[in-house]
Formats: structure tokens, sequence, C-alpha cells
């Protein structure tokens, strides 16, 4: 059998989701040390917005029904703007906050979207087909893969490259790593703290809206509480990978993403039903060794 | 145009007062040093005028235009630049991404390129490691960064904070030399702190004098530098601070 490629496949396209929502919140952390625990509302959110509005179980699609090329965009563009409008009605208003009190926030924040959408949806998952031929096998070297899977396995590569030239190479991406690194002096040298803020949540979103995309497809199910899960799992990637460090959160969701499927074949048949206690296992280890975490960020400097 | 007027200003850190009512006119294309104790409220001067902290009290004016309050990125594009006790250099970013990150403010657009090659000039160094990692470069390269990194946003007030701060002293001598001679290209006003009334005499300009975070003495170098000379000879120990 060809049961190695296969792993890798697996290992990879759930590494490359953990990898994109572990970016969405690094890159605000980056900018204000705020670790956002709405981030996860905001993929839900992007799920909830591809079909009516109903707490019928059975899904009608709404925006899912456009064309993919006009969805794409479309849900990008709105997963940047959730965020957006996120930063602008909370947490403009916390510049000056503790991380702790923003951190708080940022769950309540949270809640109140997922609450919303728990009152115009209803609180049962969803059955929900958005592009269903992506799940049809097809062969590569050997293995059955779905189509799917080599997708998010591309797209997370195109976002990471795209993401990296941008930093590298714009001049808001320019400003927003000399913001990560020492916001003061930053705007000392006439960097737009809003500017930089509001574009590090427009990305953040637009992966959020990413990530949507690939769960749905993956699981056709539309459940308020997906966020949460997801989350969870990003979070630790951003902890593991070095708080603040981009390529330390793609690493470490990559990394959680192998040891996943890794610990899934391989664990006795007895032992699978617990494979997450040993995953976090894995991750206390990693902490222990490594507490500042596998790419140590710059310090964390005093925001604005 | 460049005219800098401090008016009464106040600041405090909590209920810790670190400037109380300080007044000062410093006229366009001007070289003035502050000087005084540790704790005396030097930095905490210059971090007001460039909006990096509040003021309590008081008003802050550049070239007629009242600044206090705004935020610093807006200050910046008034014309005011500083370069902060200690560097704060970017270190994750190259020496070229360190220069350029203050040219946003820019409208002239097409002379940045030619700016850059300018600093390049004037610091063959920074040039040379143009490409490396800013965080590598020695304490004296970083200051020069941090001086060519202020002036690519085109200042006109140039606040320099302490820039003889752990640096042996032909490295200091260096960094005036350079800063004169940029202030006479490019008629900056430069305001710079400085501990040492030696140094500052030999420079040459105006001294302001802090204690206790309001002014208590202000005229030319020169008379300070002989007078601290004086205290030495009667009380038998250097008069200059402490870096």
């Amino acid at each position: 059998m060809n049961a190695i490629p296969q792993l890798f496949f697996d290992a990879m396209s759930l590494g490359g989701i953990y990898a994109m929502a572990a970016l969405g919140i690094a890159l605000i952390f980056g900018v204000m040390n705020l670790v956002n625990f709405a981030h996860g509302e905001y993929i839900a959110f992007c799920v909830f917005a591809l079909i009516v509005p109903s707490t019928d179980a059975v899904a009608v699609l709404f925006l899912g029904k456009a064309p993919a090329l006009l969805l794409i965009p479309i849900l990008l563009a709105l997963g940047a703007a959730i965020a957006v409008a996120s930063e602008f009605v909370v947490f403009r208003h916390m510049r000056k906050a503790t991380p702790v009190a923003m951190m708080i926030s940022s769950f309540a924040l949270g809640f109140v979207i997922q609450n919303s959408l728990l009152l115009i949806y209803g609180s049962r998952p969803k059955a929900i087909s958005l592009w269903p031929d992506l799940n049809k096998p097809v062969s590569v070297i050997g293995a059955s893969v779905p189509l799917l899977q080599i997708i998010v396995i591309l797209a997370t590569l195109v976002v990471v490259v795209a993401l990296a030239l941008l930093l590298k190479k714009t001049k808001i991406g320019l400003e927003m790593r000399a913001a990560a690194e020492n916001f003061t002096m930053a705007r000392l040298l006439g960097v737009r703290a809003n500017v930089v803020i509001t574009g590090a949540f427009a990305l953040s979103g637009a992966l959020a809206a990413a990530v949507a995309m690939i769960m749905v497809t993956q699981t056709g199910v539309a459940d308020i509480r997906m966020g949460g899960q997801i989350m969870l799992v990003a979070f630790i990637a951003t902890v593991i990978g070095g708080l603040g460090s981009l390529p330390g959160a793609v690493a470490a969701g990559f990394l959680i993403g192998a040891a996943s499927v890794i610990l899934q074949a391989f664990l006795p048949l007895d032992a699978r039903p617990f494979r997450d206690a040993f995953l976090y296992t894995f991750v206390i280890v990693i902490l222990l060794v490594r507490p500042q975490g596998l790419f140590a960020a710059h310090s964390a400097k005093p925001r604005v | 145009m460049s005219k800098l007027g401090v008016f009464d200003v106040s600041v405090r850190y909590g209920k810790v007062p670190a400037l109380t009512d300080v007044s000062l006119q410093i006229e366009e294309g001007e070289r003035v040093f502050i000087s005084g104790p540790n704790g005396a409220g030097k930095s905490s001067l210059l971090k007001a005028i460039c909006g990096a902290v509040p003021t309590t009290h008081g008003r802050i004016e550049i070239g007629g235009m009242l600044v206090a309050g705004r935020p610093p990125e807006a200050i910046a594009r008034l014309g005011m630049t500083m370069v902060p006790e200690g560097r704060d250099i970017f270190g994750t970013l190259t020496v070229e991404e360190n220069l350029r990150v203050g040219t946003g403010i820019r409208r002239d657009r097409d002379a940045i390129e030619s700016d850059i090659d300018e600093i390049y000039e004037n610091f063959p160094i920074l040039g040379e490691r143009r490409q490396a990692n800013a965080g590598a470069l020695s304490g004296g390269q970083q200051q020069m960064l941090a001086i060519g990194r202020g002036l690519m946003t085109n200042p006109k007030v140039m606040m320099v904070d302490e820039p003889s701060l752990g640096l042996a002293p032909n490295i200091v001598d260096q960094v005036y030399e350079t800063l004169i001679r940029l202030q006479k290209d490019r008629g900056l006003t430069l305001v710079i702190v400085e501990q040492s009334s030696a140094r500052a005499a030999r420079v040459g300009g105006r001294m302001v004098l802090l204690r206790g975070g309001t002014v208590v003495d202000e005229g030319d170098a020169a008379e300070f530098a002989e007078r601290d000379l004086l205290k030495e000879a009667y009380f038998g120990q250097s008069a200059e601070e402490p870096a």
C-alpha cells in the first residue's frame, strides 16, 4: 500500500489549515500584543455567510452559490471586513489597555459574534455542500488523495509566499515589520499606527476566510462551534512557534498537523481516542524545552 | 518655519512629575544641548516634543503649529525627527530597510533613492552592510544608522538623545562631526542631549541645563564648560555627570 504518501498529504493539508489560522493570530499579536480569541469566530462568520440565514437544518447556499472566481474574493473581503470592523468597534478603544484586558475583550467579542450567529442560524450544525467535486479522490504518486487536500497544500503555499512578499516588498509590509518590532519608534518615523493595525486586521480576517472555505469544503458542515476548535489549535501553534513570529506560526502549524496525523496513524487502536492527550503532551514537552517557542520572536515591546 | 517653542510644559508618569513648567525657544538652524543629571527630565523633554509621551500641561509649537496632543506620526510629518537614547534600531530589518521605514511620509518620492545614496556616502560602512540585519551592527554603526534613518524622513528638526551613550570617545567624535556637517548641509535645527559640557563646548552651541524637571540655567556651552572646569579645580573631581 501507499500509506506513506497518503500520510504525507494528510499531514500537509491539516498542517496547512492550522498554519493559516495561526498566521492570522500571529499577525495581530505582532503589531499590538493582542491574542485575538475572536479569530475563530471570524472563521465561523465566514462559513455562515455562505448560506441563507435561517434556523432550518438544511442549509441553502446564498453567497456559496456564486462561482468560485467571484466567491473567493468576496469571502476574503468579508473576512477582512469583519476583522477590521471589530478593530474599529472594540480594539481601537483599547490601545492603551493591558494585553490581558485586550485578550479578555477578544473573548467577549467572540461570544458576541457566536451568539449573533446562534440567533440567526440556530444551534444545530447544518449540512452544507460547497464545491463537493473537490472531495473526489485523485491519484498522486500512488496515493489516492482528495483534490481538496492538494488545493489546501497549494493554497497554503500561495498564502505564505504572498504574505512573505507583501511583508518584504511593500511599503505597508515594511511598516508592519518595523511596527511589530518597536511600535513607538516606527510612529516617531511617521508610520501611522492606525494604518498598520488596520492592515494587520484585514490580512488576519482574510486568512480566517481562507480557512473557512477550506474547512467547510472538507467537512461539509456549518457549525456554530467550529471556530473554537481551530482557534485552540492555532493559538497553541502561535505559542509553540514563538508568539509574534510569523515563520514560527507556519512551522508550528505544520508541526501540529503532522504530529496529529502521525499519532492517529501509529497509535495503538486502544489509545487512539486519546490522541489529543498525546498531542498536547508533546506540546508541553516542547514548551518545557523552549518556553520562548521554536522561533523566539523579537522581544514583545510596548504597544502604541 | 522650523522654530521650536516649548511653553510651560509639564509631563508626569503616573504621579511622578518628570517635567514641571518647562519653557524653551529654539530658533531655526540653531544647535542646542540639553544637559543635566540623570532623572533631570532630558529624555522626557525630547519625548514630549516628538509626541512619544503626553504632556499634562502647557503647549508645544513647531513652526507655529500646535503639536501637543497630536500622535507622534503626525508630529513627524511636521518635520520633527528623533534619534532616541539606545538608538532603537529595528534589529530584524536590514540596514537599508531601516533607512526606508521613515520615507513613507515624504512627498518627494523621487529624491528618496538619491538620499539613500547620500547616506551611504556619508556613512560608507552602512553602504557596505546595506543588506545585513541592523541588529548585527556595532554600537557606533547603529548610532550612524539611527541618524541616517532620521534624516530619511527629510526633517527640519532633529533631536538626538545621548549620542555618546556607550560609544568609544573617537566614535563619539565621528558622530558629532557628522551631525555638524549634516546641520551645515541641510540647515537642520539640532537638539542634542549631552551630559558633558566639555564636549558641548568643543562642538559649540547653546546649552540648557535641566535639574529636577525644570530649566535651571542656560547659556553658551563654552561658559558652562569653564564653570565645570572651575568646579573641578575646587572640588577635585569631575563635575561632569557619569554617562
